[in-house]
């Protein structure tokens, strides 16, 4: 049992008993260490240090008594994904806490979770609140590009190392590549950058396309900032393949009728919908389940990545593909499980992927962080590009300086063994057993645990 | 063959979204051309009823659980609307329109705190589907065209042939004489808003089980009843449900025809040319004096 009962949970998203109500502005802190109460004038002076510019992760020597760990997720009390990424925080600084070897030399690591709200300007507010008002000494989350590419200059101006879990634009590391020196701070370690995961796509389909029989596509994108790199990567990739594109759309934002995407999708005669959905990803997999349309359906479907959207959809995502960081089954690293027990019993729920992704950044800030006997954040920054970190997820190893991705986690696609090097996504699809969804892996190899199967109206 | 078969396709689309718009609009003209105001919360009214279903379906009620929470809710829930704020504000329009918005606004919000952003998805009302000239459709959309053309009928029936549907039409036309041969113009808006609340919610039913809940989901709602109602003129039932499958027809037309893209675009094309040629409608505001 990780949750001693003293955290709070972002539960009311996941079912657990605890409702995260403390997010819009209050720290939640591991008293696990009693004796953090004598050194709060250390804490304070961290605080203060970071109210004088350039944050604490810049301008304090050795690691501090009182560690910071700033967290930013959309709606962590209802939103699945954001309460992935709060109950992560706080399970990594419990085993922070509990160990006596990572960050050792500090008598407590707290977590502070700020609600974005998925909004720009909520996010830079909050991430100034974390900085400036907190003096985190690190910060990581974040969903939603549109997010994340306004974080981008505070980010630079604070120089505290800042670990994105959950936005995907390489428009950010673009950044990190063209001006080095000014938004090095920036790391992210994962989900794998848009351009590589519309890339992924289209190695899942080169590798399985005889099983999943799917000789011609439909792609359908939502219009939001996200798919813009997933898109051109596909276009940029799937003329290699011997599958025929019927069909191409990206459709508006905010599309709740996907009834005459549909029909064209239909008339199109592709076998199958090739898509990249999030934020209209419910009703998209409602109607076509409902409508028994006479196509499969696959790709990355952000929700189909919840545990729990079985559930959600009353069983409407049954038959469809999508690539996930993890499940709660795929044991992809000897971290894998050990994290979604620990989790399963503090949240009595499983991860979301940005909760196996803020678990993996913020072990591995500490772990440079301990290795280096420093939080400074140019010696992190430089701690963090030579590690190599087996997390939950995979390795934890970044693009160097000069490559166009910048600071992203590599990406390895293999098929039937794990890499040494980057992460190398999974691919799922919703099936029934006993009357329950499951998320059973196709790919890759070395942990896939069924058959793919085509829905029966097809 | 084939044109035929795309022609008979888009008429049967056509006709069963227009159902549902005519179900969306009614209300919202109902009060208007009764109360005299504008109810802006009428589109949270629609997502009140989704979500009503929704956590029916959660806390285990089933279907007709789901159906009687999805009319009862949003029916209460506009009835009290109407005697906390309405009937304070009946003389300033401008007031109810600020209240009604605030209203939608705050119901809106807690859909969010409660249940965040991502869409939900209503238990199943009807499985299975039918096919005419070729094409297939959900029941649950036939069901849906039989549901709202009932309560079309029996709007008309009440209206017409029973004392408080009179009262009803004596208000509309004009409340000083309803008041001189005894009929209490509050109690009528009273009955008139519970009317329309159950309307919203039924529609927020269907529209809820067809394409997923979410919190901003009255939103078009709204903009598309507004349509409707300038289309068929503004206080008019008859021309709510004309102006509804204009719309619908329209809309399927273009979709079907032209580019998917362009769906939630005919309503408003449609609004601002009428708002330009025939500001009163269609068929003006029958109930007008």
């Amino acid at each position: 049992m990780v949750n001693d009962g003293s955290t709070s949970g972002a539960g009311g998203a996941n079912g657990s008993k605890e409702i995260g109500d403390e997010y819009n502005g209050n720290k939640s802190k591991l008293n696990r260490r009693r004796f953090i109460q004598a050194a709060g004038v250390g804490a304070a002076a961290t605080g203060l240090a970071g109210c004088l510019g350039g944050g604490p992760g810049g301008s304090s020597e050795g690691i501090p008594s009182e560690v910071t760990l700033g967290v930013l997720a959309p709606a962590p009390e209802n939103n699945p994904i954001g309460a992935a990424i709060a109950n992560s925080a706080e399970l990594a600084a419990q085993k922070i806490n509990n160990s006596g070897d990572v960050l050792g030399d500090a008598d407590n690591v707290s977590v502070s979770i700020k609600n974005t709200e998925e909004s720009p300007s909520t996010g830079r507010q909050r991430y100034r609140e974390l900085t400036l008002d907190e003096g985190a000494h690190m910060t990581t989350g974040v969903f939603t590009s549109e997010v994340l590419l306004q974080l981008m200059d505070p980010i630079a101006q604070q120089k505290t190392v800042h670990m994105t879990t959950g936005a995907a634009s390489p428009k950010a590391s673009n950044q990190v590549n063209e001006n080095y020196d000014k938004y090095k701070y920036h790391f992210r370690s994962g989900p794998i950058n848009g351009y590589h995961l519309g890339q992924n796509m289209v190695d899942f389909l080169e590798a399985k396309g005889d099983d999943l029989g799917w000789e011609s596509v439909a792609i359908l994108v939502e219009n939001y900032e996200w798919t813009n790199p997933v898109q051109q990567a596909i276009e940029d990739h799937i003329g290699d393949l011997d599958v025929e594109v019927a069909m191409e759309e990206r459709y508006a934002s905010g599309t709740q009728n996907f009834g005459p995407i549909y029909d064209s999708v239909e008339d199109s005669g592709a076998d199958a919908a090739f898509v990249a959905m999030a934020h209209t990803g419910t009703p998209a997999i409602v109607q076509w389940a409902q409508d028994q349309r006479p196509f499969e359906f696959g790709g990355i479907h952000v929700l189909s990545q919840l545990p729990a959207y079985y559930g959600m959809t009353n069983g409407a995502c049954r038959f469809t593909v999508t690539q996930n960081t993890a499940t709660p089954q795929s044991d992809l690293t000897d971290k894998t499980l050990p994290y979604v027990e620990d989790y399963n019993s503090a949240y009595d729920s499983f991860p979301v992927y940005t909760g196996y992704i803020t678990y993996d950044a913020i072990m591995q800030w500490a772990n440079v962080a301990t290795e280096l006997g420093t939080v400074n954040s140019d010696e992190v920054v430089t701690g963090l590009e030579e590690s190599s970190f087996t997390g939950t997820a995979g390795s934890l190893d970044y693009y160097g300086k000069d490559h166009e991705f910048a600071h992203d986690i590599k990406y390895n696609f293999s098929t039937d063994s794990s890499p040494e090097e980057g992460v190398n996504p999974v691919f799922q699809q919703w099936q029934e057993t006993d009357g329950s969804g499951t998320q059973e892996v196709l790919h890759p190899s070395y942990v896939s645990s069924a058959d793919y199967q085509a829905p029966p109206w097809v | 063959m084939a044109t035929l078969s795309v022609a008979l396709t888009i008429i049967v689309q056509a006709a069963m979204i227009s159902a549902l718009y005519a179900l969306i609009a009614i209300g919202f003209t109902l009060i208007f051309g009764v109360g005299g105001v504008l109810n802006l919360a009428h589109g949270a009214t629609i997502t009140m009823g989704a979500f009503s279903a929704y956590y029916a379906g959660q806390l285990g009620l089933g279907i007709p659980g789901a159906i009687l929470a999805s009319v009862a809710i949003p029916a209460l829930f506009a009835g009290l609307l109407y005697l906390g704020m309405v009937k304070r504000l009946e003389e300033e329009p401008i007031m109810v329109m600020i209240t009604t918005l605030v209203v939608s606004v705050v119901i809106e919000q807690a859909i969010v705190v409660f249940e965040g952003t991502t869409n939900r998805s209503l238990p199943q009302l009807i499985e299975g589907q039918f096919s005419i000239a070729g094409a297939t459709f959900q029941n649950l959309l036939g069901v849906m065209f039989v549901v709202s053309w009932i309560i079309i009928g029996l709007l008309f029936l009440f209206v017409n042939y029973t004392k408080t549907g009179k009262g009803i039409l004596a208000v509309s036309m004009s409340h000083k004489g309803a008041s001189l041969v005894g009929i209490k113009s509050s109690r009528i808006n009273l009955i008139t808003w519970i009317i329309a609340g159950a309307f919203a919610g039924i529609a927020g039913l269907f529209l809820g089980s067809w394409l997923t809940a979410s919190f901003a989901m009255g939103q078009a709602q709204l903009v598309l009843s507004f349509s409707i109602v300038v289309v068929g003129g503004i206080g008019s039932i008859r021309g709510s449900v004309i102006g509804a499958y204009l719309i619908g027809f329209l809309e399927i037309a273009t979709t079907n025809l032209v580019s998917s893209s362009l769906q939630g675009l005919a309503p408003l094309v449609v609004l601002v040319v009428v708002l330009l040629v025939k500001p009163e409608g269609l068929f003006g505001r029958e109930f007008a004096e």
